[in-house]
């Protein structure tokens, strides 16, 4: 009964002022004008309202406006988001005409958190935003690669340059060691979606509880938001871009010998160790000197430039009752590796109907469609290691077959990896449908009720074919393989919202409930004995093998959330998440994820207001409770898998032990932030915070006589400190000239508790060790000593313990069996960010933004095959650094060992381990706007030109390929491996932006 | 009235809420606690116990296409030994086996002992479940005792692989015996005495409890029995050794192949009389490439790496008689033009065919564990510990009548220029070589291995060093003595750290 007092009460204040706005209506006067840019472009959509009453308008396309104000003492008030607000007096005016600023440091802003949005000024967290051309600079695919070095303490790694492939995005350093540690994502407000880059208007990442809280369980790793475009108010406006340009792989500084390179190189194989000259009779017997000017390129030969196109169209508006947008996209990057390539169209309408004051109903569809060549890895192994001796071509160009039987074939496996991409074929294709249903409805003033949901459908099939006319395991029968799968998805989140205020008291939150489930369905086969030309299933004739399996899972939740401000001075907000999932069993399922947050604007102060150089000072704090369940279904079952057959016979392996206390893993998560803004030309944002993730998702390690590598458990903790910081300035700004700077900072530092026993990975034979107080991700291989002076040997750390196991001495031995493995580093980087500039004068602009990273180790683990002492004579090498030497005589200090005493010189040993530091120029972009009366001139509401350049140059010592390596956990992948990889790309783009 | 209705509202929105279940099973897997529930779960797991003497499994994180049991099964044993050659420096861990340069980490004894113990849970579920069955059938006696089987035979190639042998240190540390699903985790290694007790119980056991043949494909009585006849022999009980191979050899079932059908006698192992217990593979379960058996040591020019080779040590035993039909598994290299034997970084290349062609595939083979004619040389060893020196060479005979050596049998004498031992077990070399016995066999009789050879054993050997004319000097591991303590492969890093009552080999 209070409520509804309360809403009458607010209702009836509203209809007082109603009524004195109809009763003043007799003085008034009209005025019109155009509000417009710093560069004199009519903006559409500003709010142009006069003060103390309720009544306003909206300019139009070109910025024009008109509205009748009350008398010669009001004032007009000009807003729009993104803008400085400016406020007029009418006096005797009848045309005002103003320009709007583009604000740095909005504090009106709204921001998208997902569940709701929030004026900038209320948020309590670390929340970062993201749009426009900050956003857009980089060319790309996914929005992970655009946010790179952009946001503090959101590490983007790029690790492959292969098309379609995207980035590994980790939020404040990787709070969970099993599940996923990528962020969550969000599309418009609904948990998971897709969406094409192109129709993305701004992206909010979400790095606190305090925000994230609210996702409870899916948010360990953090939270990123993206918001499609909508329709504004106006005429119908048309926005084309097309993008086209060409990239180069960027091997970095990896460079392979020439034939002339290596055959000099092969000489150091003849070196007698007695003599300690180089036998070169038996050198030309054995390697005839013709070989010398053999020079096959085979990386320039297996690579290519390629093309990147990109073309979008939309369409949006706003009517009476109406917001449409629509949007296409088609994207189309050719791989620079042979037969290669990536291809998307997407499609998307977002539109609202409002069909009252009351209730609006928003349906958006998603579209997308893709197809992409991907690469085989032996593909790319052969194409560095072949010996630039052997010609791939035969006499007519093709490349040639090459097996173990053909004569005067220099490379390691007889392979000839061109003949092999020729013949082969690895490509996939996706079609996805999402459709969004939002229905709001304004049950009263204070009362909101929203709907909103979302139902995804898509399907996805990957081919892997090779020919029987390639060589190697396949040659004479092929293979082909192929495997679709068939995925949907629920997701229905139903909320009241309320907001009330009476007096300086504000009091805003939602209560509902979220409902997720999916579905999929996998079908895949293989099989042999393919007859030549033909790649389809039917004509398989031997070998077939089956596979498929259907998964579901479920989640439900209940959401709450409530926020309270004193005369926006003081804000609190506080979240309460109940988590239920199928993951866990039947008495472990649910979990509660609480989260508070305050804050205290003290520019809003009395005694700040008003301030001339202090535009914003705020103060936050935040805790709270995020989890994660996300390790796939059934983990707590004890389960024999029916995946194999013995002669034909249906057959179940042990495959899992039970845990039926197995339960959620929960981040504890403190943060404190502090905003500052003076002279509106500076904005500085920094946040401390520190998460510790307990009960950790963990395979524990068992005895591996039980029968099982691990059984899941929860257990240990996993702690992330870290300190982030944001500068944003306006170093000069004049009506045509304007220049601007920004920076970002991240550090994390994290460290493993309550473990107990140590669990270590080895894959490819590194191993990492994972231990109390250990950071993640650490190597533990024996150490490498360099070369011993006086017999050209390695020498690696050997370490003698006491019976009690303390270390007693270090000290070198060539015996690689006696160096014993030791903590050598960690993969990831001490500190990361980027910077970047902005220089514009009329409507031109130039900008240049880098990404660096700080700290981090990289196995360099295709030095194994490439700089390998003459331990594999047959495959080709790699450049060497200019500080590397090779021992040759007793008293030679030298990095390498002597070919001849250099047993065991290549076993993994921190010999390859280098430093990933590096500063890369991730871009510069150059362009023009238009100036309006030549636009206008072709009936255009806006052209721009632009020129860029993405990914152009690294500096590092890293002596490999990309100095971003994998962070990531999976087949054949060890965060900080670098490995064979696809390589990143440099790209030279060129834009053409028009509006209509 | 409004506010009724918002409220009713929401709570039909929570209602809605619990009503989703959140109980899921999987599609593709039995639950554990149900594998006696349904039908065929025992059928079913205790195929799985097979399957995975050949499947690559999930392991560390991934399926490794190289790592399974039947692969690392022979890079354990010839791998070691004076059979086969190295003929490149790989980066692949069966390469320490040619070296000696174990490690505790390396990723094959890693595999080769989980999978082991993995398979050995499969079995004792077998078993577990199965004795719970009131009045069992025959043909669940037969699984039970197939189960048996299966956890002497892991237990009994771990010993071989992990402790040292029973005639050296039968007091020594052996392995962990593991008897039921629910152990302690945590658990010291039995005596190489208790270890080989226990296997020889199970055997028994197994024999006592089948009595419905399945084929080659599956255990039988006859296998227990043979494999007891190989284990009494491992620990020199010559008495013993000889009753069990009587009764394999007197039980009828099976018969040595002629010297004609011996020519293809591995490429049709499951149809042959002579093979006792085998691996079955089928043609889907051709490994390729990156994991079968033959890809090491043989290769058409594609079908495999092809670096390992017959090394010229086993070829120079045999070269006394080309007609021995034996040679048929030895295949060089030849230039069609010259004849010369082609080469592969300075060593010559004579590929083993033991485990290529089975329908054609030069990558499929099923296995041989046992065969009859091991059999017969167990007897044959076990004669000669006793000194019975007609029963010896009358069982290497039969060997030799079977194998195009009708012109060259002992007939009762042994050779002047060698012992009745050494007789038998060079007869054992060339018969079994490369089917994962050589190693052993020199290891237990305390016999040095002796590589003098060239090949990249050798530490530190490059190409521009090989010279055929003369034999290697001046490097180590010419030599391994028979109690070098690298004989053994170390207990698996993983194992050591997760349990404490694990003691690592010296």
């Amino acid at each position: 009964m209070k409520m509804s007092f309360k809403s009458i009460h607010v209702f009836l204040s509203l209809l007082v002022c109603l009524l004195c706005g109809a009763f003043v209506s007799h003085a008034q006067v009209l005025i019109k004008g155009k509000v417009s840019g710093t560069d004199g472009q009519g903006i559409p959509g500003v709010s142009i309202a006069v003060k103390g009453q309720s009544t306003g308008v909206i300019s139009g396309a070109n910025g024009t406006y008109s509205i009748t104000a009350g008398s010669t003492q009001d004032t007009l008030l000009f807003r729009m988001m993104g803008y400085l607000p400016v406020s007029r007096v009418t006096g005797n005016h009848t045309e005002i005409n103003v320009k709007l600023m583009a604000a740095l440091t909005d504090i009106n802003e709204v921001v998208v958190m997902g569940y709701d949005d929030k004026k900038r000024t209320e948020i309590t967290s670390a929340v970062s935003v993201l749009s426009g051309k900050r956003l857009k600079d980089v060319t790309a695919n996914d929005v992970g690669t655009m946010l790179q070095g952009k946001v503090a303490g959101v590490q983007v790694v790029n690790s492959s340059g292969a098309p379609g492939s995207v980035p590994d995005i980790r939020i404040r350093g990787i709070a969970s060691l099993s599940a996923p540690k990528g962020p969550l994502v969000v599309v418009d407000g609904i948990i998971g979606g897709n969406y094409d880059p192109g129709d993305v208007a701004a992206v909010t990442v979400l790095k606190d509880a305090g925000a994230t809280g609210m996702y409870g369980s899916q948010a360990n790793g953090g939270v990123i938001i993206i918001t499609t475009k909508k329709g504004k108010p106006g005429a119908p406006r048309f926005d084309f871009k097309a993008t086209l340009g060409r990239r180069t792989p960027n091997d970095g500084h990896l460079n392979m010998m020439s034939g002339n390179g290596f055959f000099n190189a092969s000489k150091e194989l003849y070196r007698d160790t007695l003599s300690g000259k180089i036998d070169i009779l038996k050198f030309y017997n054995e390697r005839p000197r013709e070989l010398a000017d053999r020079n096959f390129n085979w990386v320039d030969n297996a690579f290519h430039s390629a093309l990147v196109q990109n073309y979008y169209l939309s369409a949006s508006g706003k009517t009476d009752k109406f917001t449409y947008y629509l949007g296409g996209s088609y994207y189309n990057e050719a791989g620079t590796f042979k037969n290669t390539g990536f291809q998307r169209v997407n499609l998307r309408t977002n539109t609202t109907y409002e069909f009252s004051k009351r209730v609006s109903v928003s349906n958006n569809i998603n579209i997308s469609a893709s197809t992409g060549k991907t690469y085989d890895y032996m593909d790319l192994f052969y194409t560095y290691l072949s010996v630039p001796w052997d010609n791939p071509y035969d006499d007519t160009g093709s490349p040639r077959y090459v097996d173990a039987n053909t004569k005067g074939w220099w490379s390691r496996d007889k392979i000839n990896p061109l003949h092999t991409l020729a013949n082969s074929d690895h490509s996939t294709k996706d079609f996805n449908i999402n459709y969004d249903f939002i229905g709001n409805i304004k049950l009263t003033d204070w009362l909101t009720f929203t709907s909103s949901n979302r139902v995804g459908v898509g399907t996805n099939k990957s081919h892997s074919f090779f020919s029987p006319l390639v060589a190697g395991s396949y040659h004479g029968k092929g293979l082909l393989d192929e495997s679709s799968s068939l995925y949907y998805s629920g997701i229905s989140t139903n909320l009241f919202k309320f907001s009330f205020s009476k007096g300086r008291h504000a009091i805003s939150g939602l209560a509902g409930a979220e409902f997720q489930g999916s579905w999929d369905e996998l079908l895949g086969g293989q099989g042999k004995g393919l007859p030549v030309g033909f790649d389809v299933p039917a004509v398989i004739s031997s070998e077939q093998q089956l596979r498929g399996v259907r998964n579901h899972s479920v989640m439900q939740s209940l959401i709450s959330q409530v926020n309270y401000n004193y005369a926006e001075k003081y804000y609190l907000t506080a979240s309460y998440r109940v988590d239920g999932t199928s993951a866990f069993p039947p008495t472990h399922r649910y979990a509660q994820f609480p989260a508070i947050g305050v804050s205290w604007l003290a520019s809003n102060e009395t005694f700040l207001k008003g301030n001339p150089w202090l535009n914003l000072l705020k103060l936050r704090a935040t805790y709270g409770i995020t989890g994660m369940q996300d390790i796939g279904a059934y983990k707590y079952l004890g389960l024999f898998s029916l995946s194999a057959q013995y002669n034909s016979q249906a057959a179940a392996i042990p495959d899992q032990l039970p845990n039926q206390n197995l339960t959620w893993e929960k981040t504890h998560q403190r943060n404190l932030g502090l905003d500052l803004g003076l002279w509106n030309r500076v904005t500085l944002n920094v946040d401390v915070y520190s998460n510790v993730t307990k009960d950790l998702l963990l395979q524990v390690s068992q005895p591996l006589s039980v029968g099982f590598e691990s059984r899941w458990e929860n257990v240990g903790q996993l702690r992330n400190k870290g300190l982030e910081i944001t500068l944003s300035t306006v170093n000069v700004k004049t009506k045509n000239f304007q220049w601007t700077m920004d920076v970002t900072f991240g550090m994390n530092k994290n460290e493993l508790a309550g473990i107990g026993k140590p669990v270590y990975q080895t894959i490819n034979g590194i191993t990492q060790i994972y231990r109390d107080g250990g950071e993640l991700y650490t190597f533990n291989i024996p150490r490498w000593l360099g070369v011993d002076p006086a017999t050209g040997r390695p020498l690696w750390e050997q370490v003698t313990r006491d019976n009690a196991g303390n270390i007693i001495k270090r000290s070198p031995t060539s015996d690689y069996g006696q160096a014993e493995s030791q903590e050598t580093g960690h993969a990831l980087p001490r500190f990361q960010g980027g910077f970047g500039t902005s220089v514009s004068w009329k409507g031109i602009s130039l900008s240049a933004s880098f990404a660096y990273s700080q700290g981090a180790q990289i196995m360099n683990f295709i030095r194994r095959f490439m700089d390998v002492d003459g331990h594999e004579p047959y495959y080709n090498q790699m450049q060497p650094k200019s500080d590397w030497s090779r021992w040759t005589k007793p008293g030679d200090i030298a990095t390498h060992p002597s070919m001849q005493k250099a047993a065991l010189s290549t076993e993994i040993s921190s010999r390859y381990q280098e430093d990933g530091s590096f500063i890369k120029l991730r871009n510069v972009s150059l362009s023009y706007d238009v100036p309006m009366h030549i636009v206008q001139r072709l009936h255009l509401q806006g052209l721009r030109l632009a020129l860029s350049g993405d990914n152009l140059y690294t500096w590092t010592k890293f002596w490999g390929q990309d100095p971003e390596v994998t962070v990531n956990r999976a087949d054949f992948s060890m965060p900080g491996v670098a490995d064979f990889r696809y390589p990143a790309n440099r790209q030279y783009l060129g834009t053409v932006e028009i509006n209509f | 009235m409004i506010i009724k209705k918002w409220l009713l509202l929401f709570l039909c929105l929570i209602c809605m809420a619990p009503a989703c279940n959140l109980s899921v099973l999987p599609t593709d897997a039995l639950n554990t606690e149900n594998v006696a529930g349904t039908p065929d779960g025992l059928p079913n797991v205790m195929n799985g116990c097979y399957a995975l003497l050949k499947n690559n499994v999930m392991f560390n994180g991934f399926i490794d296409p190289g790592q399974n049991y039947l692969w690392q099964y022979y890079q354990f044993s010839d791998y070691a030994g004076d059979d086969i050659v190295c003929g490149q420096v790989t980066e692949h861990p069966l390469f320490y086996s040619f070296t000696y340069t174990h490690s505790p980490d390396q990723s094959n004894i890693r595999f080769f002992w989980y999978i082991s113990y993995k398979i050995i849970n499969g079995a004792n579920t077998v078993i577990e479940l199965g004795e719970k069955i009131p009045n069992p059938s025959g043909a669940v006696k037969q699984l039970i005792g197939e189960a048996y089987f299966l956890r002497a035979f892991l237990h009994f190639n771990l010993l071989r692989v992990f402790a040292r042998p029973y005639t050296q240190a039968p007091y020594g540390p052996g392995i962990i015996l593991r008897r039921t699903t629910t152990d302690d985790a945590v658990a010291p290694r039995a005596s190489v005495k208790d270890s080989y007790n226990f296997v020889v119980e199970d055997l028994k056991k197994a024999a006592s409890l089948m009595d419905q043949p399945r084929g080659s494909q599956y255990a039988s009585k006859e296998a227990a029995l043979g494999y007891l006849s190989r284990i009494y022999l491992y620990m020199n009980d010559a008495d013993n050794a000889i009753a069990s191979a009587n009764a394999v050899i007197n039980s009828g079932r099976f018969k040595l192949e002629s010297a004609e059908g011996f020519k293809t006698y591995f490429q049709k192992a499951i149809a042959s009389s002579e093979s006792i217990f085998l691996i079955a593979q089928r043609k889907v379960d051709s490994r390729g490439k990156e994991g079968s058996v033959a890809s090491m040591v043989y290769s058409d020019g594609n079908s495999g790496w092809g670096e390992e080779f017959a090394s010229p040590s086993i070829r120079k035993v045999m070269s006394e008689h080309p007609e021995d039909v034996r040679w048929s598994y030895i295949l060089p290299l030849k230039d069609p033009a010259t004849g010369v034997v082609a080469k592969k970084n300075g060593i010559e290349i004579y590929y083993i065919t033991k485990f290529s062609f089975q329908d054609g595939d030069p990558n499929l083979s099923s296995p041989v564990m046992l065969r009859l004619a091991e059999v017969y040389l167990n007897r044959a060893e076990a004669y000669a510990i006793k000194g019975n020196v007609a029963g010896a060479l009358a069982d290497v005979d039969e060997i030799r009548k079977h194998r195009g050596l009708e012109g060259a049998l002992y007939n009762g004498q042994v050779p002047r220029n060698k012992s009745l031992q050494e007789t038998v077990l060079q007869e054992r070399r060339i018969e079994l070589a490369f089917e994962g016995h050589r190693t052993f066999d020199v290891y237990r009789n305390k016999l040095n291995m002796v590589r003098d050879y060239w090949g990249y054993h050798l530490p530190g050997l490059q190409e521009t060093d090989v010279n055929l004319a003369v034999p290697p000097t001046g490097y180590a591991n010419i030599t391994i003595n028979w109690n070098d303590p690298k004989t053994i492969f170390y207990i698996p890093v993983d194992e050591i750290l997760a349990n404490s009552a694990c003691k690592q080999n010296p």
